[in-house]
């Protein structure tokens, strides 16, 4: 089970310039959401989106900056809650940012689904033991 | 007694069945064998094995006269869509991104 997202991306930008689309609230709002982040560390911020009527998620997510490198690596906190406010979820982005010879490979790391972690920490080798499960069962009844 | 209908997040974030559901990663077990493992009545342990059951978390088999408890998978996807959810959020995003930048090297 795919427990965190990896996605890795190259423009042909040079790091400092993707850079600005990461940290400049009026950047950031031209293409991922409206927010008030300052590239400092501790600093509270957060994103906000208008919400499809019908999704589940209510239109705000939580932030905090947790490590600001210049131009190399920038994570925050990203904590929401599903519409009826029941269901909470932490959990972490980490940008990194490799200087390539024609331009930036940005890597973006989202994980630590905190309501989640201990559930799938536990359920590596799902299928083998499902599997295992079934013959148990059979097992007892024959 | 009643069973609310709970969604897969409400169902895990209750520990006791958190550990439920870790004990039966392990092997299948009856009600009677989950309820020794805890400091609950039984009754307790029954309604959380029923809202683990209405969630899809478990499978309940009679077996004689026992309850057999097996993981079951469809409770775990709901959380696997809510990964996919942010997996096609950040491509769609990261998209527009990769254009602005395009239209702006021109």
């Amino acid at each position: 089970m795919q427990k965190e997202i990896r996605q890795t991306w190259f423009f042909r930008q040079p790091p400092d310039e993707v850079w600005e689309y990461l940290t400049k609230p009026e950047l950031i709002e031209q293409w991922l959401m409206k927010t008030d982040f300052k590239p400092i560390k501790g600093h509270k911020f957060r994103f906000t989106f208008t919400a499809k009527p019908g999704s589940k998620y209510d239109g705000v997510v939580h932030c905090e900056v947790l490590e600001i490198k210049p131009f190399s690596r920038l994570s925050y906190s990203w904590n929401g809650s599903i519409q009826d406010k029941t269901r909470n979820y932490n959990s972490t982005v980490v940008w990194t940012l490799v200087p390539m010879n024609n331009g930036t490979e940005l890597q973006l790391q989202h994980d630590g689904f905190t309501v989640l972690d201990d559930i799938f920490a536990h359920n590596d080798g799902w299928n083998g033991c499902l599997k295992k499960m079934q013959d148990q069962i059979n097992a007892i009844k024959k | 007694m009643r069973t609310q209908t709970l969604d897969a997040f409400q169902v895990i974030a209750d520990p006791s069945r958190r550990q439920v559901l870790m004990m039966l990663s392990k092997h299948t077990m009856t009600i009677n064998s989950i309820a020794e493992n805890f400091d609950m009545s039984r009754p307790a342990i029954s309604k959380h094995v029923k809202i683990l059951y209405t969630a899809g978390f478990i499978s309940i088999k009679d077996i004689g006269r026992e309850r057999h408890c097996v993981l079951k998978q469809d409770g775990f996807n709901e959380m696997q869509n809510f990964i996919n959810y942010f997996d096609k959020f950040w491509t769609s995003k990261l998209k527009k991104l990769e254009t602005l930048l395009n239209n702006k090297a021109k």
